[in-house]
């Protein structure tokens, strides 16, 4: 979650873009041109550099969206598995091994050559942070260490069969050894990928050009500069302009401005976000099914996701979205039913003894609306609901401790590797470090704890989808919305493919035609 | 005079020590764990784990009394290092210096231009006092005042950059991307600027020594050059001095808006992320030198006005 006055300032000139919108239809160029080698493009990205580029920080990101950061594996969305990518292949040498075989022939940008022991030391350096990566830390991996030339050994310190999703985290990306010379990063020349940065103008841009002896083939542009403008409105606007090729992470309310733009396209997909309506389970009266199944049936998704978000989200059916891998089968939407609603409260024996709080994170703006609504729903069937609005720092003690009644938030359940069992885990298990309902169920804890030893990963997310049923079954939370990764591009950019993690944007095979 | 420059020098101390001092209780006071907020700054999400935030405390030495931290901060200072940004890891006056240098040329840009329509908007308005031009001249400065920078910024950025496609709708690259910024910076000066000449311009048409050239034979524009401007000016010269220590840490929505790396943007992030040394840092470059502006200013308008230097002896 992030506070940003750039969203609150984001409103006047997001709402005077959607006005000029239709003024800027223009003949879309033609996508089928040839591309010109000799063109560079521009990326807005909503991330600036932190921690001196260090890997474990999310400056990893950076330096993956921008082509010049590569890992050992990478997760494809489009086969919905882990593909290789610097290591060839891989394999459980024991239960708590695992052994990667390093891509022959791969330089780094500097000239050196990609070896297990450099891919060693650069996955060390990461472990040894004072602040590790959630993806990459002693807790899940207990060492690294080159076998030989070509391969690479990681320990863990439980049996786990997701070292590969582990190594596929931009925080993984793996930089020769000079990198890391003076006690800090300089990822200057010293990736893998297509792209090699050259230049950063600190707190505005970071520039790279062409990395001509990339080991996976013709990179097609000359080069490209990733700006960071954390303010979303600004970013509607440069895509507006032409000053900017791409630019992620579009506000929704900038989206009526770029889809009446012929010049753009928007892209839009699952994220792995879900709004969600937290409610403290250990705490009277949700510590009742029935009355947590009536919270559930009185609200309007539906409605919620046209109004509040304007059709940029969609109803949840659940805790996953409907395009995972792991989604619950046949899950649908709830629809509002208000008189199911009052009688599961009679059910529960409730009495409207005092009203019930909802807390809205001002981090998100949209959440004041969303609460605004939920009150209005909870209103209509006798529950009556105040709504405090305050920063997520402030309310985070009381949250973990579980002095709240609901709350209103949105996690990423990818956000550690391409795997929910970090948040399946964190969120919901009895033991939970994140369990923000204080829900607790033995049979979860259960098909948890086997998915996390499981290395089919088709079995794996068919136990995944069991324990959401059991989430859903109990009413646990109301899942609001699933949010959609919103991106826009240029029309005349070539083979661009939208990842909704913002992890991989300029490619070996992004290209542009010439002007 | 020396009393007076001893009295300033001590205000700044006073006055940068008093601004580091809660710039760097913020974090503590503000609701939330100051070293998960330095945590989230690093890598966005919601689960910290705890042993992350015993190694950054102890990394970082915030474990320490307030006071020992404070103490440990200053004493870094006096030899000029302002410490390690909390966030990025960098030198803080790596960070301070080309913000401050950005932020200084859009605050002189604006300032100056604002200066020069002021005066020859006020004194127009002054010798025309009651007839249109002085009151079409009031009206607007007086609508402009209430323009605020988030709504005009959107406005420029929509018909010059996106409408005209003239200028770039933000960043900072060169001469055109400061026009925008220091367009929307000047407005509100110039509109006080404009009311404060004005205002001047008519108390040195009133006032006795003017009316005294008057009745020696010295033509009307002799007069309002020789006598009138140079007096109604100097209002000028204290407002300048504190729109532009107002403007050094406060051009932050500007900064935002337009994705210019100024002081403004450096201290929103700095208290934002809780990252005390870059706030400290930023405050105490701010803070200075809006007070050695003001103490400049004095002594201008002190040169300029006998009876101010008269007072400060």
């Amino acid at each position: 979650m992030r506070f940003s006055l750039s969203s609150s300032l984001s409103l006047g000139l997001v709402a005077l873009l959607s006005l000029s919108g239709c003024g800027f239809s223009g003949p879309t160029a033609g996508n089928k041109q040839a591309a010109d080698t000799n063109q560079r493009i521009v990326v807005d990205n909503f991330r600036a550099p932190v921690a001196n580029w260090a890997l474990e920080s999310d400056a990893a990101y950076i330096l993956s969206l921008s082509g010049c950061l590569e890992t050992l594996t990478r997760y494809d969305e489009s086969q919905g598995k882990i593909v290789p990518l610097l290591a060839t292949e891989w394999k459980q040498s024991s239960p708590l091994e695992w052994d990667f075989t390093i891509r022959e022939g791969v330089k780094f940008q500097d000239g050196s050559e990609l070896t297990a022991e450099a891919v060693a030391g650069s996955l060390q350096s990461v472990l040894g942070a004072a602040v590790p990566a959630r993806a990459f830390n002693p807790k899940v991996v207990s060492g690294v260490k080159a076998l030989d030339d070509r391969t690479v050994r990681v320990t863990t310190p439980t049996e786990s069969p997701l070292v590969p999703y582990r190594l596929a985290s931009v925080n993984t990306g793996v930089l020769s050894p000079a990198a890391f010379k003076g006690g800090t990063v300089d990822p200057f020349g010293h990736c893998t990928g297509p792209f090699k940065p050259v230049s950063e103008k600190p707190k505005q841009s970071l520039t790279l050009d062409r990395n001509e002896a990339y080991w996976g083939g013709d990179v097609k542009l000359a080069g490209a500069e990733v700006r960071f403008i954390t303010d979303g409105a600004t970013r509607t606007a440069q895509i507006q302009t032409g000053e900017a090729d791409i630019s992620l992470s579009i506000p929704v309310s900038g989206l009526p401005a770029l889809e009446g733009d012929g010049n753009v396209k928007v892209l839009k997909a699952d994220s792995p976000r879900t709004a969600t309506l937290y409610m403290n389970n250990g705490r009277a009266p949700f510590d009742d099914v029935d009355f947590r199944k009536a919270v559930s049936s009185a609200l309007d998704l539906e409605a919620l996701a046209a109004s509040v978000y304007e059709g940029a989200a969609i109803a949840a059916n659940g805790p996953f979205a409907p395009s995972e891998p792991w989604a619950i089968e046949g899950a649908e939407a709830p629809k509002q039913d208000v008189e199911g609603a009052r009688k599961l409260l009679a059910s529960a024996g409730y009495t409207a003894s005092r009203p019930l709080e909802i807390i809205a994170i001002v981090e998100r703006a949209e959440f004041a609306d969303v609460a605004t609504v939920i009150q209005e729903n909870l209103k209509a069937v006798g529950v009556p609901v105040k709504i405090q609005t305050k920063e997520y720092a402030a309310v985070e003690p009381d949250l973990l401790s579980g002095n709240y009644d609901m709350v209103l938030s949105q996690r990423n359940r990818l956000i550690d590797i391409a795997d929910p069992i970090g948040f399946l885990t964190a969120d919901y298990t009895c033991d939970g470090t994140y369990n923000l309902s204080h829900f607790c169920n033995a049979d979860y804890d259960k098909t948890i704890a086997q998915a996390a030893t499981t290395a089919d990963s088709e079995e794996r997310y068919r136990l995944y989808a069991k324990a959401g049923q059991i989430l859903q079954d109990q009413a646990v939370n109301v899942w609001l919305v699933n949010e959609q990764a919103i991106d826009a591009v240029r029309a005349d950019v070539q083979n661009h493919v939208q990842d909704p993690l913002s992890r991989y944007v300029v490619r070996a095979e992004t290209a542009k035609p010439g002007s | 005079m020396i009393p007076f420059l001893a009295r300033r020098t001590a205000a700044l101390v006073a006055a940068v020590l008093l601004a580091s001092f809660v710039v760097f209780l913020i974090p503590y006071v503000t609701p939330g764990d100051p070293v998960r907020k330095i945590i989230r700054s690093r890598v966005a999400g919601d689960v910290i784990d705890d042993s992350a935030v015993q190694a950054l405390s102890l990394q970082l030495g915030l474990n320490d009394p307030l006071w020992a931290q404070y103490l440990r901060w200053l004493g870094r200072l006096s030899s000029g290092d302002m410490g390690l940004s909390y966030t990025s890891r960098t030198p803080v006056a790596e960070q301070v210096l080309p913000a401050l240098w950005i932020t200084l040329s859009l605050v002189v840009l604006a300032l100056a231009i604002a200066a020069t329509i002021s005066v020859a908007l006020g004194v127009t308005a002054a010798l025309q006092e009651g007839r249109p031009a002085d009151k079409v001249i009031t009206a607007v400065t007086q609508a402009f005042i209430a323009l605020p920078e988030y709504w005009l910024a959107p406005m420029l950025v929509l018909v010059f950059a996106l409408q005209l496609s003239l200028l770039p709708s933000a960043g900072w690259e060169g001469p055109h991307s400061a026009v925008l910024p220091v367009a929307v910076l000047a407005l509100r000066p110039t509109s006080y600027f404009t009311s404060a000449v004005r205002e001047g311009v008519l108390e040195a048409l009133s006032a006795e020594h003017v009316v005294a050239a008057r009745s020696r034979g010295l033509s009307h524009l002799q007069t309002v050059w020789k006598h009138v401007i140079p007096n109604g000016l100097l209002p000028l010269t204290t407002l300048v001095a504190v729109w532009f220590a107002g403007l050094l840490g406060g051009s932050v929505i500007v900064e935002v808006i337009f994705s210019i790396p100024g002081m403004g943007r450096l201290l929103f992030d700095g208290v934002l992320n809780s990252d005390i040394p870059l706030a400290q840092g930023a405050v105490v470059v701010v803070v200075g030198l809006a007070v050695l502006l003001t103490t400049a200013a004095d002594l201008v308008h002190g040169l300029l006005n006998p009876q101010i230097r008269m007072s400060h002896a």
